[in-house]
């Protein structure tokens, strides 16, 4: 990596932990959640440094276009009346995020240093139709697995509306 | 200082897309409102110049010169925020798409994604203003925009990805050149649903009449943006008409054989068919009464998600069966 690709990279990772930051930290749920699609502007950066446009185009149409948006509904109608938000200090939720950001980052570190011997210089940009190849063939398992977790995800919040609305 | 520096020959291409985006707005406004007048058998704008061809000008000069209002209670951050983040996109939309023949600003082999993806980021400008105009209409603005946007990006996307399939890459020099240059080797002519599944998604994506519930002056106010006085409405006015000629240019080059022509091709193809869409847009604007939601809704998941999957089923069986033979 030359020194360019350095700088990137750190403005990348503030941009990440400033938004995280702000996502965890913010009293105001709307606030919070422009904090993290700060934080997944981010992380498409940090893929588009690792040369997977890709990917870095797909992180912005999905998470920060379409996701982000449908939390944004959500926070729309949840929202408290003015001057009823909660307030007060979470000293849990900071330890909180601490430990839900170590553990992942644990296990891909530990992955990585397993497995992965050695990192490359610059990594090849990879073929749109290469990948769809990969997606529908060697990785087709894991592919539909993250799709029965967001049908969970979906379902559970389905419940959930369910519950709430039968206890009033 | 040479040309060749990258850094110059980005700011220099910076400032260029952003007057042609500029110079669209004002010349846009004038078209909108002259086709609005002849829609409704009236002249249109007649006494600001010649044709009332200053009436643009002194619009924005009044835009400007307003003093801009921030409401009490709103959340300062996110309402002055939303206009900036509804523009910034902009500028890299219309990077990759295929103005001149060689030079193109920037070639890219995803340049169709990267306007996909960067178009859908205006939707959370809206619920930004939406949500910091601390104001009913403003959220049910923005509470309606997410939901046409979210909803009709579903067929856009697939439409597009059937010219995407048709040519073989996501490269729009590329589609372009996969199309021949007669009208009846356009993608748009041998797919014909696909074209319109586009133009109809497009026209709700860039929440135009008969699709501008977001906005919906006579049930709204004037829905996201009914907080906005001067510039901040001024952005959002500029953004609207740059992502409408960004959308209608993308349907060019995927649809309408782009810079191909019957005689002389070039860009020039490419700009008049877009101007074309462009003013197809705005005539639709004046021509359709807005849509209910529910019908909106409705014919979104009913009718156009359901037919764009259909057509892109049928395209693939379609080049199988030609590759085939």
């Amino acid at each position: 990596m030359n020194s360019a690709a350095h700088i990137v990279y750190v403005f990348h990772l503030l941009v990440i932990l400033a938004g995280g930051l702000v996502a965890t930290r913010a009293v105001q749920k709307d606030r919070a959640l422009v904090g993290l699609i700060t934080a997944m502007f981010g992380v498409a950066g940090m893929y588009l440094l690792m040369n997977a446009p890709y990917l870095a185009l797909m992180q912005l149409m999905i998470y920060a276009g379409a996701v982000g948006v449908l939390i944004f509904f959500a926070v729309m109608f949840t929202r408290p009346a003015q001057g009823q938000e909660e307030r007060g200090r979470y000293l849990k939720r900071p330890l909180m995020a601490v430990a839900a950001g170590l553990l992942p980052a644990a296990t891909l570190a530990a992955g990585a240093f397993l497995f992965i011997r050695q990192a490359k210089a610059q990594a090849p940009e990879i073929p749109v139709v290469q990948l769809g190849a990969g997606l529908l063939g060697r990785y087709a398992l894991a592919f539909e697995l993250i799709s029965v977790v967001l049908f969970a995800a979906m379902a559970g919040g389905v419940l959930l509306g369910f519950e709430r609305r039968r206890r009033r | 200082m040479s040309l060749d520096t990258p850094l110059l020959s980005l700011l220099l291409g910076l400032a260029a897309i952003l007057a042609f985006a500029g110079a669209n707005g004002i010349v846009l406004v004038w078209v909108e409102r002259k086709v609005a007048g002849r829609c409704q058998r009236r002249p249109g704008p007649l006494h600001v110049g010649p044709y009332g061809l200053l009436q643009p000008l002194a619009d924005a000069l009044k835009l400007i010169s307003k003093q801009l209002i921030t409401p009490r209670r709103s959340d300062r951050l996110l309402y002055w925020g939303a206009p900036l983040l509804s523009f910034m996109p902009v500028p890299i939309c219309f990077l990759p798409l295929p103005f001149l023949p060689e030079m193109a600003t920037v070639r890219l082999n995803l340049g169709l994604i990267l306007i996909l993806s960067f178009i859908g980021l205006n939707s959370i400008s809206l619920c930004l203003a939406g949500l910091g105009s601390n104001n009913k209409w403003s959220l049910l603005g923005a509470a309606r925009a997410i939901a046409q946007t979210v909803s009709f990006e579903i067929p856009l996307l697939l439409a597009a990805l059937t010219a995407v399939f048709m040519a073989g890459s996501m490269d729009l020099h590329e589609v372009m050149a996969a199309q021949g240059p007669w009208p009846w080797q356009w993608f748009g002519f041998m797919n014909p649903l696909a074209l319109l599944l586009f133009l109809i998604s497009a026209v709700a994506e860039t929440n135009r009449a008969p699709f501008d519930l977001p906005e919906a002056e006579s049930e709204l106010t004037a829905g996201f943006h009914t907080e906005y006085s001067g510039m901040g409405f001024g952005i959002f006015f500029l953004a609207e008409y740059a992502y409408i000629l960004i959308i209608c240019g993308v349907a060019a080059a995927l649809f309408l054989g782009g810079q191909q022509g019957p005689v002389a091709p070039g860009p020039w193809w490419f700009l008049a068919k877009m101007y074309a869409l462009v003013l197809l847009v705005i005539q639709l604007r004046w021509t359709l009464p807005r849509v209910r939601f529910d019908q909106l809704l409705n014919l979104c998941w009913r009718w156009m998600t359901p037919a764009a999957l259909l057509n892109i089923l049928a395209t693939m069986l379609v080049m199988l069966a030609l590759k085939g033979a």
